[in-house]
C-alpha cells in the first residue's frame, strides 16, 4: 500500500464520517424539531382543530389573534418584566456563592467536608413536596410570605445541585494550578476569583441559564408564596388563560408558552457561546 | 432506658419539643377555632383586609377595584386559584383565606372540621341577599351538621349554577343514523347509551366519532342522582362506609358505567378523550351526546358546530326525575376571618351586586338570586330553546346531594378509574373491581373519621 | 501574575500564627459558611416538621385532632400493595428513562462538541425542547401520540388504516419516556458540552501526533476526564427518575374538574401514589412518610454509587488518607 492510498484513504474516512455526522444532525433535529412545530402551529388555531380528525396539520383559521389574546386576558408583560428581574439577579447570587462553596468541596479535603457534602447530596434527595409546608411556616413565622426574600434568602445560600456541579467541574483542575498560586502569594479567595473561575466560564454559564431558568419556569414558589398583585410569570401561565367558565384556551396558551420561552432561547443562544474550550492551561504561565 | 441520655437524644428531645411548639403554636392565638360568633354588637365597621382565595377568571381585577373604589376601608388582597397545598400552608401557619370559592362536596367537610363561618345573621339582616330570594341550589350552603345538608344555618351562597345533567346533542350525528331527538322527554340512560352506541364510528381500532361523555371527576355524583331516584344512598346511614356490591341497585348502575367504557361508547382510561377535554371533542363535532349543564350551552357552538346542537333534558334510571346541580360552585367564609364585616361586604358585593348580574346576563350559568332569572340571554335559536329545556329542569326542585364529610372529594373517581382500568384490561373481574374500590374508599372514610372526630 | 500579592489576604495569613493544615480548615468554612448558614437557619427546621409530619395523622386541616402515632404510617407502608406496585413501576421507569436519555445527550454533546458550522444554532435549538414549560410540551405530544387522533397513529394508519395504539395510555411508559427524554436532552447536553470543553487542547494534540484514532482519544482522554460530569449526571438522573411527578400528572386525561382520573397504571410511579394519598385521600401524615421511604431509598442507591466512584471517577484530589 502506498502512502498515497492511506492518505486518500484518510480522507474519504474523514468526508464520510463528516456527512454521518452531518446526516444525524439533520435526523435528529427533524426529530426533536416536531413537538415544537406542533406547539407553533398549535399556538395559531383554535381549541377543537387542535388534536381534531380528520388530522390537519395547518390550522383552518390562522388565529394570530391568539397572539394578542395573550395581553389582553393577563398583565403578561408586567409580570414578565417582574419575574425576569428577579430571576436575573437570583441567578447571579446563586452561581457566585454555588462556585464559591463548590471550589471548597472541590479542593479542600478537611475535617467535616464528608460529612456536610452528604449533607448536599441529601438535600438534593429530599423530595421537594415534603419541605413545602414547614418551609412556608418558617417563612411565615419570619413574616416573609407574600416578599420575594425566599428566593433572595435561597439564591443567598446557594443551591446544592449547583454546589454539586461547580464541585465536579473544579476537581478536574490540575493541583499545579493552586500550589503555583500558593507560593505567589495568592490567598484562598484569589485563587478562587483568579484563577478557577476565569477557567469555568462554561460552567458559569451553564449555571447562570439553569439558575435563570429555574425561577423564571418555577410555578409552584410563587404559588405557595404570592398573592395576585406581586406573583411571577410561572403561575399566570399555569392559570391565566382560562375563560370564564375555568376551561383552559389552550391554544391561547400555547401562544403565551411561545412569549415565554422566547426570553429563554435568546439568553440561551448568548450564553452557550461561553462554553468554548477552556483557558485552564493559561493559568499555568507566568 | 433510665440513666444517662446521651447527647443525641438530648438533641432529639429538643428537636421534638421546640418543633412541636412549632407545629401547635405558629399560629397566632393558637387552632383556629369557632367557639362564638361575633355577635350583633360588634362594631359594624365593614374594614380592613381581606383575602379572598378564588379564581381571577372568575372575580376580575376590574371586579375587585371597582369594589374596593365605593368601599374606601376594604383591601381585597387576591389569591389566584384554590390549589389545596396554598390553603393548607396558609391554614397551617394561621392565617386563613377570609373568604375561598368551594363546591358543594366542601361544605360538609368544612363544616365537620368547624371551618365555617355561620353566616345565618348576615343574610337576614342584609338587603342584597334575602333568604327568601334565594334559589334552592343555595341549600347545598345550608346545613345542620355534617350529616345534614340542605337545612339550617346557612354558610355561604353559590355564584351560579345549572342542573348538572342535562345532555347536548350534536344533531347531524343522529339525524344520520335515522334518531329524531325529542327535547321535552327525558330518555332513560339505557336508552341514551343505545343511541350513543349507533352514532359511532370506527376505523378499525380507531374511533372517528364518539357516543357519550360525562365527567370522570363526577361520576360517583351521577351515581348518587340515580340512587336518590329511588330514595337510596351510596353510603350507609352514618356514611361511614361506600355500599357498592351488597346493594343490588348501586351494582345495576355501576355495571352500567362499566359496560359504557368496556364498549368504549364512554372515555375511559383506555380510551382517552383526543381534545384533552370532552368539550372540545364536542365543537370539534366529534362526539353525539355530551352531558353538562345549562352553561354548557354559551360554548356549545363553536364554528364547527353552530346550528348544529340541541339541549335536552336529564336522562332518568328509574323513571323518576331528578336533575339537580351536583357542583352548586360558591364562596364561603372561614371561621378564623378576623374581618367578618369586611368579608361580608365583600361577599355580598360579589354574589349579588354588579358581579352577579353581569353573571347572569353572560348566559354561563342559572344565577343564585331568584330575582335574576330573567335577565338569562334568549336571543339567539338555540339559547331559547336550551333556556326551554332549563326551565322544565328548574321545575324539578331538587333536594341537594349529601356529600360524605369524611371524604376527598376526588376520592370515589379516582378509586373507581384506577380500579376500572385493572378491571377493563381484564386483569380483575367487575366484582373484584366493586370490592377494590369499597376497600380503599372505605379505608379512606375510616381515617377521615378518626382524623376529624378524634 | 505579580510576585507578591498585597491584598488583605497576605496580611491575613501570617505562616507563624497558624499552620497550613489550621488554615485551610479556616478557610474551607469560611467559604461553605453562606451554605451552611442558610442550611441550619432556614432548612433544618422544615427538615424537622417534614419527619415529624410523618409520625402523625396530619391530613392538611385537622390541627384540632392531631395525633403523634409514631411508626404507624410506615408499617401501614409496608403492607400496602400499591407501594410496592408503584415502586416497581419506578423501578421499569428508571430503566426506561436514565440510560436513553444519557446516551443520547452525551452522543449529541460529542457530535456539537466539533468545529461544525452552525454548531451554536443546533446547540440552541436542541435545548429548545427543555425551555418548554411541561405543560406546553405535554399538549404538543399528545398531538402526536394521541390514541385516535394523534399524529404518529396517522402516520402508521397510512400502512395499516385503522391503527390506534394508546402510546400515552396502554403503552404509557414508552410514551412517557419520549417525553422525558426528549424534554431532557437539551439540559443532559449542556453539561456534558460544559464538562467536555474542560479536557485541554493539549492532551488531544498530544495524543494525535502519538498516532491515537478518534476512537482510542475518546477511550483513554475523553471518557476519563468525563468521569466527574458522567458521575453528576447518573446521580441527578437517578434522583429525578425517583422523584417524577409532573410528566404522569399532566398525561392524566384532564376533564373539567381535572381531578377525576388518575395516571395510568403503567405510569404509576411511587410519586404519584404518595402524591394522590396526600391530595386525594387526604392522608399527609401517611403521603409525607412515603416520601421519606423514597427519600431512604435513594440514599441507599446513591451511597453505593458514590462508593463505587473511587473506581471509575477521575479526580485530581488526594485520597482521603493522603496528608495535605
Amino acid at each position: 500500500m502506498t502512502f498515497l492510498d492511506l492518505q486518500t484513504r484518510g480522507l474519504i474516512q474523514k468526508r464520510m464520517n463528516t456527512f454521518l455526522g452531518y446526516f444525524i444532525l439533520i435526523l435528529v433535529t427533524i426529530l426533536i424539531s416536531i413537538p415544537i412545530v406542533a406547539l407553533l402551529l398549535g399556538s395559531l388555531k383554535q381549541d377543537p382543530d387542535l388534536v381534531a380528525y380528520p388530522i390537519r396539520i395547518l390550522p383552518s383559521r390562522w388565529m394570530w389573534s391568539n397572539y394578542i389574546q395573550v395581553f389582553q386576558m393577563t398583565p403578561f408583560l408586567k409580570v414578565a418584566a417582574r419575574t425576569f428581574f428577579l430571576a436575573f439577579t437570583c441567578s447571579t447570587i446563586v452561581t457566585f456563592i454555588s462556585g464559591l462553596v463548590g471550589f471548597a468541596f472541590a479542593r479542600y479535603r478537611v475535617p467535616g467536608s464528608a460529612p456536610l457534602f452528604s449533607i448536599i447530596i441529601g438535600m438534593l434527595i429530599v423530595p421537594g413536596i415534603v419541605t413545602l409546608i414547614p418551609q412556608f411556616l418558617v417563612y411565615a413565622r419570619l413574616k416573609l410570605t407574600g416578599t420575594y426574600w425566599p428566593w433572595y434568602l435561597g439564591a443567598l445560600m446557594g443551591s446544592p445541585y449547583f454546589i454539586f456541579l461547580f464541585r465536579q467541574f473544579f476537581l478536574t483542575f490540575p493541583r499545579e494550578l493552586e500550589e503555583a498560586a500558593e507560593v505567589d502569594g495568592c490567598g484562598p479567595f484569589r485563587i478562587f476569583t483568579q484563577i478557577f473561575l476565569p477557567n469555568a466560564k462554561p460552567v458559569i454559564a451553564v449555571v447562570m441559564f439553569f439558575a435563570f431558568l429555574g425561577i423564571w419556569g418555577d410555578y409552584l414558589t410563587p404559588l405557595i408564596y404570592l398573592n395576585d398583585n406581586n406573583t411571577l410569570l410561572g403561575v399566570k401561565m399555569a392559570t391565566g388563560f382560562k375563560n370564564p367558565q375555568g376551561i383552559t384556551l389552550t391554544t391561547i396558551s400555547l401562544a403565551a408558552n411561545v412569549y415565554y420561552v422566547l426570553p429563554m432561547v435568546i439568553v440561551f443562544a448568548i450564553a452557550q457561546r461561553y462554553i468554548l474550550k477552556g483557558v485552564i492551561t493559561s493559568g499555568l504561565k507566568g | 432506658m433510665f440513666g444517662k441520655l446521651s447527647r443525641r437524644d438530648m438533641l432529639k428531645i429538643t428537636a421534638l419539643s421546640a418543633a412541636g411548639a412549632a407545629l401547635a403554636g405558629c399560629q397566632p392565638g393558637g387552632t383556629p377555632k369557632i367557639e362564638e360568633q361575633p355577635t350583633q354588637a360588634a362594631p359594624k365597621k365593614a374594614e380592613g383586609k381581606v383575602v379572598v382565595m378564588h379564581f381571577r377568571h372568575e372575580f376580575t381585577e376590574d371586579q375587585m377595584n371597582a369594589f374596593m373604589a365605593e368601599n374606601p376601608g376594604i383591601t381585597l388582597e387576591f389569591v389566584d386559584g384554590t390549589d389545596l397545598t396554598r390553603f393548607y400552608a396558609m391554614y397551617a401557619a394561621g392565617t386563613p383565606p377570609d373568604l375561598v370559592r368551594v363546591q358543594a362536596p366542601s361544605i360538609p367537610q368544612f363544616l365537620a372540621r368547624k371551618l365555617l363561618f355561620d353566616l345565618t345573621p348576615y343574610f337576614q339582616s342584609s338587603t342584597v341577599l334575602k333568604l327568601d330570594d334565594l334559589m334552592p341550589a343555595n341549600d347545598y350552603y345550608k346545613a345542620e351538621s355534617p350529616l345534614k345538608v340542605g337545612t339550617g344555618k346557612i354558610y355561604g351562597m353559590v355564584k351560579d349554577f345549572s342542573p348538572d345533567l342535562t345532555l347536548f346533542a350534536y344533531k347531524p350525528a343522529f339525524e344520520e343514523a335515522g334518531i329524531t331527538l325529542d327535547d321535552t322527554k327525558s330518555y332513560s340512560y339505557a336508552e341514551v347509551a343505545e343511541m350513543a352506541k349507533k352514532v359511532m364510528k370506527f376505523e378499525g381500532d380507531r374511533i372517528l366519532f364518539f357516543g357519550f361523555g360525562n365527567e370522570s371527576g363526577w361520576i360517583d355524583r351521577y351515581w348518587m342522582v340515580s340512587l336518590a331516584e329511588l330514595g337510596q344512598s351510596l353510603y350507609s346511614e352514618g356514611y361511614e362506609k361506600i355500599i357498592l356490591s351488597e346493594n343490588e341497585e348501586t351494582r345495576k348502575i355501576l355495571k352500567f358505567y362499566f359496560d359504557l367504557a368496556k364498549d368504549k361508547i364512554n372515555y375511559s382510561p383506555i380510551n382517552p378523550s383526543p381534545g384533552g377535554w370532552m368539550g372540545t371533542d364536542f365543537t370539534a363535532g366529534q362526539l353525539g351526546f355530551i352531558q353538562y349543564g345549562f352553561w354548557f350551552s354559551a360554548m356549545a357552538e363553536s364554528d364547527n358546530t353552530r346550528g348544529k346542537v340541541m339541549m335536552l333534558p336529564a336522562p332518568n334510571w328509574s323513571g323518576k326525575r331528578k336533575d339537580p346541580t351536583i357542583t352548586a360552585t360558591g364562596m364561603i367564609m372561614t371561621a378564623a376571618t378576623q374581618v367578618p364585616d369586611a368579608a361580608w361586604k365583600t361577599f355580598e358585593y360579589y354574589n349579588g351586586g354588579q358581579p352577579a348580574l353581569d353573571r347572569a346576563k353572560s348566559g354561563w350559568g342559572v344565577p343564585g338570586l331568584k330575582s335574576m332569572l330573567n335577565l338569562i340571554p334568549q336571543e339567539t335559536e338555540f339559547q331559547k330553546q336550551a333556556n326551554k329545556v332549563l326551565q322544565g329542569e328548574l321545575t324539578l326542585n331538587d333536594t341537594p346531594l349529601q356529600f360524605n364529610p369524611f371524604l376527598g372529594e376526588t376520592q370515589v373517581p379516582n378509586a373507581f378509574n384506577k380500579y376500572l382500568e385493572i378491571a377493563l384490561k381484564g386483569d380483575i373481574t367487575f366484582d373484584e373491581m366493586l370490592k377494590s374500590i369499597e376497600d380503599e374508599v372505605n379505608a379512606a372514610i375510616k381515617d377521615g373519621i378518626s382524623a376529624i372526630m378524634g | 501574575m505579580t510576585r507578591f500579592s498585597s491584598g488583605f489576604h497576605s496580611q491575613f495569613i501570617r505562616p507563624s500564627l497558624l499552620s497550613r493544615r489550621q488554615r485551610r480548615i479556616l478557610s474551607f468554612y469560611l467559604f461553605v459558611s453562606p451554605w451552611l448558614i442558610g442550611f441550619i437557619a432556614l432548612q433544618v427546621i422544615p427538615l424537622v416538621l417534614a419527619i415529624l409530619t410523618s409520625l402523625t395523622n396530619y391530613d392538611g386541616l385537622n390541627f384540632e385532632n392531631l395525633k403523634f402515632i409514631g411508626l404507624e404510617n410506615y408499617a401501614r407502608a409496608l403492607r400496602d400493595p400499591d407501594v410496592k406496585f408503584s415502586f416497581g413501576r419506578t423501578i421499569a421507569w428508571l430503566f426506561a428513562n436514565l440510560p436513553t436519555w444519557m446516551i443520547l445527550s452525551f452522543a449529541l454533546a460529542l457530535i456539537l462538541n466539533q468545529n461544525i458550522k452552525g454548531r451554536g444554532l443546533f446547540r440552541t435549538l436542541y435545548y429548545l425542547p427543555s425551555i418548554v414549560p411541561g405543560a406546553a410540551a405535554i399538549i404538543s405530544w399528545k398531538i402526536i401520540l394521541d390514541k385516535n387522533n394523534g399524529l404518529l397513529n396517522g402516520l402508521i394508519s397510512l400502512w395499516r388504516p385503522g391503527t390506534a395504539i394508546g402510546w400515552l395510555s396502554d403503552y404509557a411508559l414508552a410514551g412517557m419516556t419520549a417525553i422525558a427524554v426528549w424534554t431532557g436532552l437539551g439540559a443532559g447536553m449542556v453539561i456534558f458540552l460544559a464538562g467536555l470543553q474542560g479536557i485541554p487542547d493539549e492532551l488531544v494534540e498530544a495524543a494525535k501526533i502519538d498516532g491515537a484514532k478518534g476512537w482510542q482519544i475518546f477511550r483513554y482522554i475523553t471518557l476519563p476526564l468525563m468521569t466527574p460530569v458522567i458521575f453528576f449526571q447518573l446521580i441527578m438522573g437517578l434522583i429525578g427518575s425517583f422523584s417524577q411527578l409532573n410528566l404522569p400528572l399532566l398525561l392524566v386525561n384532564v376533564g373539567l374538574t381535572g381531578s377525576g382520573a388518575v395516571p395510568s397504571r403503567e405510569i404509576y410511579l411511587y410519586m404519584i401514589h404518595a402524591y394522590y394519598q396526600i391530595f386525594t385521600s387526604r392522608r399527609y401524615g401517611y403521603g409525607t412518610a412515603l416520601l421519606w421511604i423514597l427519600f431512604v431509598a435513594v440514599i441507599i442507591l446513591t451511597a453505593i454509587i458514590f462508593w463505587s466512584s473511587r473506581y471509575w471517577v477521575y479526580s485530581e484530589q488526594p485520597d482521603e488518607g493522603e496528608k495535605q
